[in-house]
Formats: C-alpha cells, sequence, structure tokens
C-alpha cells in the first residue's frame, strides 16, 4: 500500500523552499482579522429579510412592527432605500456580479431577493426586527432552470465570437470508424467558503472605509464608488485575510452598496454579516450545465472529430457565460472540432465564477467521453490519451510553453499501481465492495494580468513588500515574501508583507489563479530595480550596511508595473480602476491565457488516479485513495503547492459525489441553502490523498516561470471517480453527482 | 461542577416581560393564536470568565456566546462560520469540552470556564496543537482553524485520537473548506503524544 505524502515536500528540481506560510503563527492563534472581526466602535447592524419567492411582485409590506422595536434605527425597503447607480456586470466592463438592483422597485426577480434591510442597535434585535417584517406577495409562475416554461434561450455574442473550430467536424464525424456521442449535466453548486459574506461600512466626513471578504480590492472599491456616485480616492477598503472565496468574493455584489449608504444615512458604522443561508441568493454560484460531447476515432485511438456543445443556466439580468469548451478543444490533438455554447434564462439570481469556472464542468464532459471512447477501443485510457497528446494547439497550431501532461500519467500511474488494474468492468472487488480504478486529465490555462508592487529596502536588511494582492489560503503571502526575498538575497524571514488593501499599490485579481505569475512577476521586477540601484547583484545581507553607506541613503524604495507579453501600460491604467477587462493589447484583453491567434500556448496540467469502493447492497461509494501528478512550472513553495493539489483534489471528489445546490423545479428555490444539507467533504470523506509534484521548466511564460495552481486540481477529478464507478460497476454515470440512487436504479 | 441548564427557548418563555407583552400582542391582533414575542428585547447580566479572566456584561438574553466573545468581547478569533451548528468554525471549549459557541446562551456559560483560541498559548509559547497545525500545513484560508485547533485538543483528550479513522471521525464536526484535512489529520498524529494522552 502508498504512503501517503509527508506534509512537507522535499523541493525537486526547479522548485523554491517548502518554508511555513507567513501568516501561520498568526492564523493558529486567532490574530487575523477576517472582514467581520475588524472592532468597531458602536457598530450598528444590519440584516436582510429576503423573499420567499422568486418571481412576482410585493403585493404588501408592514414594516410596522419592525420598526416598533426599541433599538431599530430604520428599516428600509422599495419605498425609502436610497438609489443607486445602475452599473454594468463585471463581464461587460463594469464592476457587478448581478446587475438586479434590490430596493429599486417593488419587484422579486430571484429566490432570496432582498426586500427589506433592518438596521438596530444589535445584532439580536436586527435579526427579531427582519423576521416581523410581513410581506405578501402578487407571485408569477418562475422559471427554475433548464426546461422550465419560460426559460429562454440564448446564443450570446461573446460566444460565437469566441466559438473554436478547427477543420470540418461533420466531414471527419461521418467518416470515424468509432464514436462516442454522450451527453453529460452538472449541477448547481455554491462556493460556500467558511467565512459568511459579511460589509462593515464606516464613515468618516466623506471618505468610506469598509470592511468586506474580497479577492479583488481594487475592483470591489471602484465598484462601491461608481454606485453610490463617490469619487473612489475616498473608498477604502480594507481586507488582509479572505476567509476562503474560491471565486465567490471576487466581484461586488448589490449588498455592500447597501450598507454602505445606510451608514451614510444613519450615521454611524453598519455591520452586516449575511447569514449563510442568504448567501446562496445574494451571491453567485457555479451554473448548471448541459453538455454533449461528440468524439470520433480511427481504430488506432486517433482523434478525428470533436464537437462540445454545452447549456448553461444564467439570470434575466445578466449574460454570464461558463465558456469551458473553448479550453477541452485544446486538450488533444484532432484536426476536426466544432463548439457551441447556449445560454438559458431563467428566474435566478446571476452565476458567476467558481474555482476553475469552465474546466470543471466541461472537462468532466471531455474526460469522461474519453473514458468512453477508450471502452469503446477496448485500449487503455492512459494510452488513448498518450496516443492523442499534443505540444501545439489543435485550433491555432501555436506551440505549448511547455505540456507534462504524460509525465504526470507516467509518474502518478506508477505511484498508484495502475498496471495491476484489470480493466473489465467489475472484475475487481473485495467481500462486498466493488472496487474501480479510473483517471483524468487535469489542467488550466496560464492567466495573468497587469500588477503593480513597491517594496521597500532599509539598510538593516528588512524588506517590506506592499501589493493589493489577496491570500484566501492560496499562500500568496509566503510567495511574495519568497520571491522578494529571493531577488533581495534575504532570508525571508527579514521580509514583511502587505496585501489585501486598496490604500496599496493594485495587484490582480484572486482568481484564474494568476496571483503568483503577476502580481509575484511585480514583486520580482520591484526588487529587480533595488538590485539595479546596487549595480545588479545585491550586497549579501551583511554588506548591506556598508552599501547604503556608499549610497548615501538609509533606504530604497522601488515601485514597479508589470504587465503579460502582449499588454502594455493601459493594463495598469485600467488596474487602477478595478477593471478585470481592460487590459488591452492589441486585440483587446484575454482572460484566458491560451486563447489563440498564434500567441503561445500556456497551461498547466495534471493526471488524476482514483479508487472508489461501491457497496454490492447499498451502492455506498467511497474513495479510499486518490493520486495525483501535476506539472506547472516554477513552484515557489512546494509546501503551500501540495496544500492547494489536495485540496484541490478533495474539491473535485466533492463535486463528483457531494456537491449539487437543489433548485425546487416549480418554485425556482434553493431548497438545500445550508452547510448541511448541501454536502460538502468533511474529514471523514477523505482518507488517502497522494499529491506528486512533476519538476517542470517553463522559460517562456513570465520571468519567474510559474504557471497557476489553484484551480489545478480540482479539475478532473470529478471525470476519474465517474470513470472509476464504470469499472466497478459497469455503469455509467453521466450526471453529477453520483450518488447511491443513480447506482440502484 | 452545577450548572443551570439554560435553553434559547426556555429563556424566553420564562422571562415575565414575556408573558405581559404576549397579552398586550393577542388584544391588538387576533390572528395572534402563536406565542408572541417579547417586543422589547430582555437584558441580563452575564459575568463570562473567558481565558481566566473575568468579564461582566450586559446582554440581550437571546446572545449567544459566539456573539458575545466576538461582538461585546473583541475576541474575534472564535469565528461564525454559519451561526446554527453546521461548521464546527465557532467551537470553545467549556469547562475543558469542545461546545459550539453558537448554539449556547453566553447566559449558559455563566460560572463555567471559556477558553477560546486566544487563550490557548501560555506564556508566549504555543500548544503543541498550535505547532503541529504550523508544522504540517493543516489550514489554508485559516478560517475554520481556530475551531479545527479547539475541536482537536478536545478530541486528543477525549481520547479520540487514537488511530486515523478514529481522528477523521471526530473531527468531522469541523468543516474546512480549503479541505485540508489529511493535513489535520498529521497535526494531531503529531500533538497527541507531546499532550501526554492520547
Amino acid at each position: 500500500m502508498l504512503q501517503p505524502t509527508p506534509p512537507v515536500p522535499q523541493p525537486l528540481e526547479n522548485m523554491g523552499q517548502a518554508i511555513p506560510r507567513y501568516e501561520a503563527t498568526a492564523k493558529v492563534t486567532g490574530q487575523p482579522l477576517y472582514a467581520a472581526d475588524e472592532p468597531i466602535a458602536r457598530p450598528l447592524y444590519a440584516f436582510f429579510k429576503t423573499s420567499g419567492v422568486a418571481r412576482g411582485t410585493i403585493a404588501s409590506l408592514d414594516v410596522r412592527k419592525a420598526e416598533a422595536m426599541p433599538g431599530v434605527m430604520k428599516v428600509y425597503t422599495h419605498r425609502n432605500a436610497p438609489p443607486r447607480k445602475a452599473v454594468k456586470h463585471i463581464m461587460t466592463g463594469g464592476y457587478m456580479s448581478d446587475t438586479n438592483i434590490p430596493l429599486a422597485d417593488n419587484r422579486v426577480r430571484h429566490d432570496g431577493d432582498i426586500v427589506a434591510m433592518v438596521v438596530a442597535d444589535s445584532y439580536e434585535i436586527a435579526r427579531d426586527a427582519a423576521n416581523r417584517i410581513e410581506v405578501r406577495y402578487a407571485a408569477q409562475a418562475p422559471a427554475a432552470t433548464f426546461g422550465s416554461p419560460g426559460a429562454v434561450k440564448k446564443v450570446p455574442e461573446q460566444a460565437q465570437k469566441n466559438a473554436k473550430k478547427a477543420g470540418d467536424f461533420a466531414a471527419g464525424w461521418s467518416r470515424a470508424p468509432v464514436k462516442v456521442d454522450a451527453r453529460y449535466s452538472t449541477p448547481t453548486q455554491h462556493h460556500n467558503p467558511i467565512e459568511l459574506y459579511a460589509t462593515t461600512a464606516v464613515w468618516n466626513g466623506d471618505q468610506l472605509t469598509f470592511y468586506e471578504p474580497s479577492q479583488f480590492v481594487y475592483s470591489t472599491a471602484n465598484g462601491l464608488a461608481e454606485q453610490i456616485g463617490v469619487d473612489p480616492a475616498k473608498v477604502h477598503l480594507v481586507n488582509p485575510y479572505v476567509g476562503g472565496g474560491f471565486g465567490g468574493k471576487g466581484i461586488l455584489t448589490q449588498r455592500t452598496a447597501l450598507v454602505a449608504l445606510a451608514a451614510r444615512d444613519l450615521g454611524r458604522p453598519v455591520k452586516l454579516v449575511l447569514h449563510r443561508k442568504q448567501a446562496y441568493g445574494l451571491t453567485t454560484y457555479r451554473a448548471e450545465t448541459r453538455q454533449r460531447v461528440r468524439l470520433g476515432a480511427d481504430r488506432n485511438g486517433k482523434l478525428v472529430a470533436f464537437a462540445h456543445d454545452g447549456e448553461e443556466v444564467t439570470s434575466r439580468a445578466d449574460d454570464y457565460m461558463v465558456g469551458g469548451v473553448e479550453n477541452t478543444v485544446e486538450m488533444y490533438a484532432c484536426p476536426n472540432i466544432a463548439t457551441s455554447v447556449t445560454l438559458v434564462k431563467a428566474d435566478r439570481n446571476t452565476p458567476g465564477f467558481m474555482r476553475s469556472p469552465p474546466e470543471t464542468p466541461y472537462m468532466f464532459g471531455l474526460e469522461s467521453a474519453m473514458d468512453e471512447l477508450a471502452v469503446a477501443l477496448n485500449m487503455d485510457p492512459v494510452e488513448l490519451r498518450r496516443i492523442n497528446d499534443t505540444q501545439k494547439s489543435p485550433i491555432s497550431g501555436a506551440p505549448y510553453t511547455s505540456r507534462s501532461l504524460m509525465q504526470c500519467y507516467d509518474q502518478a500511474a506508477a505511484a498508484f499501481g495502475w498496471s495491476r488494474r484489470n480493466p473489465r468492468p467489475l472484475s475487481m472487488s473485495q467481500g462486498d465492495w466493488l472496487i474501480g480504478w479510473g483517471c483524468a486529465t487535469a489542467t488550466y490555462p496560464t492567466n495573468m494580468m497587469a500588477s503593480t508592487a513597491r517594496i521597500r529596502l532599509t539598510a538593516d536588511g528588512k524588506a517590506v513588500v506592499e501589493v493589493a494582492a489577496h491570500d484566501m489560503g492560496q499562500g500568496a503571502y509566503t510567495a511574495m515574501q519568497q520571491i522578494a526575498a529571493k531577488r533581495l538575497g534575504l532570508d525571508p524571514r527579514q521580509v514583511t508583507v502587505r496585501m489585501g488593501d486598496s490604500a496599496l499599490p493594485p495587484g490582480p485579481v484572486a482568481g484564474g489563479s494568476m496571483t503568483t505569475a503577476s502580481a509575484g512577476s511585480a514583486v520580482h521586477t520591484a526588487a529587480g530595480k533595488i538590485a539595479a540601484r546596487f549595480g545588479g547583484a545585491m550586497p549579501a545581507p551583511n554588506d548591506l550596511d556598508d552599501a547604503f553607506r556608499r549610497l548615501g541613503v538609509t533606504q530604497i524604495e522601488e515601485y514597479a508595473e508589470w504587465w503579460p507579453p502582449g499588454q502594455g501600460p493601459q493594463a495598469v491604467r485600467a488596474l487602477y480602476k478595478g477593471s478585470m477587462g481592460g487590459g488591452g493589447g492589441e486585440e483587446g484583453e484575454q482572460q484566458e491565457g491560451n486563447a489563440g491567434g498564434g500567441k503561445p500556448m500556456m497551461a498547466a496540467f495534471g493526471a488524476e488516479f482514483v479508487e472508489v469502493r461501491i457497496h454490492r447492497l447499498t451502492r455506498e461509494i467511497r474513495v479510499p485513495r486518490m493520486t495525483g501528478a501535476f506539472a506547472a512550472g516554477h513552484i515557489v513553495n512546494p509546501r503551500t503547492a501540495r496544500s492547494q493539489y489536495l485540496g484541490g483534489m478533495i474539491w473535485g471528489m466533492a463535486s463528483a459525489l457531494l456537491e449539487a445546490t437543489e433548485v425546487d423545479a416549480k418554485r425556482a428555490r434553493y431548497v438545500n441553502d445550508n452547510i448541511a444539507e448541501y454536502l460538502v467533504a468533511v474529514n471523514a470523506d477523505v482518507p488517502q490523498v497522494d499529491v506528486i509534484l512533476v519538476p517542470e521548466v517553463d522559460t517562456k511564460v513570465n520571468p519567474l516561470g510559474v504557471k497557476g495552481i489553484g484551480e489545478l486540481a480540482n479539475v478532473g477529478t470529478a471525470a476519474a471517480i465517474a470513470n472509476a464507478v464504470y469499472h466497478a460497476t459497469g455503469k455509467r454515470i453521466r450526471d453529477l453527482p453520483i450518488t447511491m440512487d443513480k447506482l440502484l436504479v | 461542577m452545577e450548572t443551570p441548564k439554560i435553553s434559547r427557548r426556555g429563556l424566553l418563555g420564562a422571562s415575565p416581560v414575556v408573558a405581559v407583552s404576549a397579552k398586550a400582542a393577542s388584544a391588538q391582533t387576533p390572528e395572534a393564536a402563536a406565542p408572541a414575542l417579547p417586543d422589547a428585547p430582555v437584558r441580563r447580566r452575564v459575568v463570562l470568565k473567558v481565558n481566566g479572566e473575568s468579564r461582566e456584561l450586559d446582554l440581550d438574553t437571546r446572545t449567544t456566546l459566539l456573539d458575545a466573545l466576538r461582538e461585546h468581547l473583541h475576541l474575534a478569533g472564535t469565528k461564525k462560520g454559519c451561526d446554527q451548528g453546521q461548521c464546527g468554525a465557532c467551537t470553545v471549549h467549556l469547562d475543558g469540552e469542545r461546545v459550539l459557541s453558537c448554539l449556547t446562551l453566553a447566559a449558559q456559560a455563566e460560572g463555567r470556564e471559556v477558553v477560546t483560541i486566544e487563550g490557548l498559548a501560555r506564556g508566549g509559547k504555543l500548544h503543541p496543537m498550535q505547532q503541529a497545525f504550523i508544522d504540517n500545513d493543516a489550514f489554508q484560508c485559516g478560517y475554520c482553524t481556530p475551531g479545527q485547533i479547539m475541536s482537536a485538543v478536545a478530541c486528543v483528550q477525549e481520547g479520540h485520537a487514537r488511530t486515523d479513522h478514529e481522528i477523521r471521525e471526530y473531527m468531522s464536526g469541523n468543516l474546512c473548506r480549503c479541505a485540508a484535512y489529511p493535513n489535520i489529520v498529521a497535526a494531531i498524529n503529531q500533538a497527541k503524544s507531546q499532550m501526554g494522552r492520547a
């Protein structure tokens, strides 16, 4: 039996030191201030009353009982809510996660829409009063999801513009001797970070300071300023620690302006902590998808045709698009490729980014279909990937800067013991347990955006690094510390890092797995400018004092701006405005770093192997072990990188077996809107996870040679599990999550 | 130690203020057959002994131990992750046992020893469990970590950390969305021998 990887791996080739997290001691002693932890003098507390229907109008709203409660300062409804400016959605050049403005009129547009906000002098009274508000609705039948009456299909312009194709799919498909044509579905999922969504607003004259969990402080602060009509220079967001984000805290929601304006109106700080239930309707989520995958191959397993068609749910208000078919078609060599995406607009809040937004659902489809193709060909699924592996884009022909997919497969397969697998379904069992082994590919594009950074080095050999990037657990503080220390020739312990504050020089969104590549490159550049002051090579720490004397200064401060190849200073100007889409190379900003057009392909890869055990009678599903091997260029810190992969694979396991937000088909309401009935993985679900860091050198992606890893490992896990379930039972489950009932049918 | 057993519901029902306002409410609204809520909060002086220090508070009787710690004593190390007993982030020790502070009224903690994450390290030295969490990278975002550590210390003291399987089972009330679970198990294994009894 395999031994688990020790928690702290030894650095291999092209890997940095596995030092403990920068903020480790603070985090084990309860010191970090997350958004709702900030001590505020005499705050008022806000609590929302949210809608009990998904579509309709408010017929009557009686707030008298709430207003009569001692301690209630004000009840805001659509009749008296302060106006807010309509700001565009983040994907159309604005800032918002959802452009539906609550309390702007008497309409209810989705389950959990805000119908009133109570502000009181204690949390207990605010919540009590909110529950005493009496609302009657003139409800209309809502469209919940795919196939609901009233749901409207739409092919967004963006999907048509970005559609990728190669050769002639129809011709290739008609000629293919071996075919898989299958339909898959993935469910609605909510991020459910353990830190709740909170906002505290404090006005000092016309200056606003606010505290809320944010994966992009510049965007959140600028967006709020625009919404409430305040000079962005007077809006300050403080958030040094994010208690888990996973995409849910990336984009400004509508709650923030309500809290900020109430604080101004009432002349006191106002604090809001959304109840977990309320987060389901008032933040974003992973949209459910339906997919059709067609794979055609010759008798040797070479792909000759691949079509990936997706349907995704979104809100009436916004055309949020998941867009994963753009990535799946880059996976394997294939001459004939076609894609399409269709949105289905329903009476829902707007979905958004959730850890590997496009890859998680769409790689489940592709990698399940690859397994089905391997079965149809009677071929080992690892060999099928090897035959179709490519070092260039099948769409544009551009080469990958590096791609170590098969090295990952070979190392993971060896560690897992794949060669002992009997490929026949139902062939491996132990007592009452059917055993299945499956594998799948993980991938994530190397995204980057502009970043700035400032470093101050003092003669005593201490450095302070400042960048408004974000650490939500990825290890970003530690990565910035190590990158600066390495370039400055310092012991990392001499480096202080400040992040998560809109008063610092701007950094990238903590999304798209691009913090280390982007903010790290800016930190590296700023450190290089300091080194240049000493003639390019940093003096040894012991010689620093003398070197400073020779320069005639006591400290050096350098500010640097960095942008990815193909972009320019306008990308930094956009960054200062908190714009995610304004990078602007000659072809405009590209969120996904591997967009075509002959530009080099940049992506990290991995291979994941899982064992499932399924009880012969009850169909209980357990995952006793998982092995993943990943290659992502330079690894700044193997300790934190391993933890990212470990957590990612467990996320993937949960997405395959546990996680689904159930949407009431008739009422369009979230049924299991809490963290007991929305199942996330618990400790008992996770026996053994084996992580292998595959060394990879990439000199082209960026100055540091790093690729993004935070959203790599949860991609592919779901397919690996579904493939293992097929191997164990002979039953192919194409609709996630895979639950006992689906195996009992 | 003898402690009065008080529930949230019982506390509201037992208050004379409740009875008065319930009558008043039923006089005004004919449909108020359901038990009416008090219109004004019932306040109570509560003395809490937290991390060895006695603190006197004037609280709405519905104030949970969690909110008393966070909002009134500014001990924000104890986290609110769900406010309904589902996530474990608010775990503290009450007379040495792990409890969910979101499901415990502050008044219930009177006369009992409350220990939070801020009180675990002694004399500037980390508790072995805190050091083990660092050594094994047993957290990422750190938000569930205070609850995990308080739960882990109790888990060892209860004698529920004898095997990996047992640790996983007895730590499953503490959710970690970053999913550092295998590292948490490793940390508990490291700390349990140093804590003297496993």
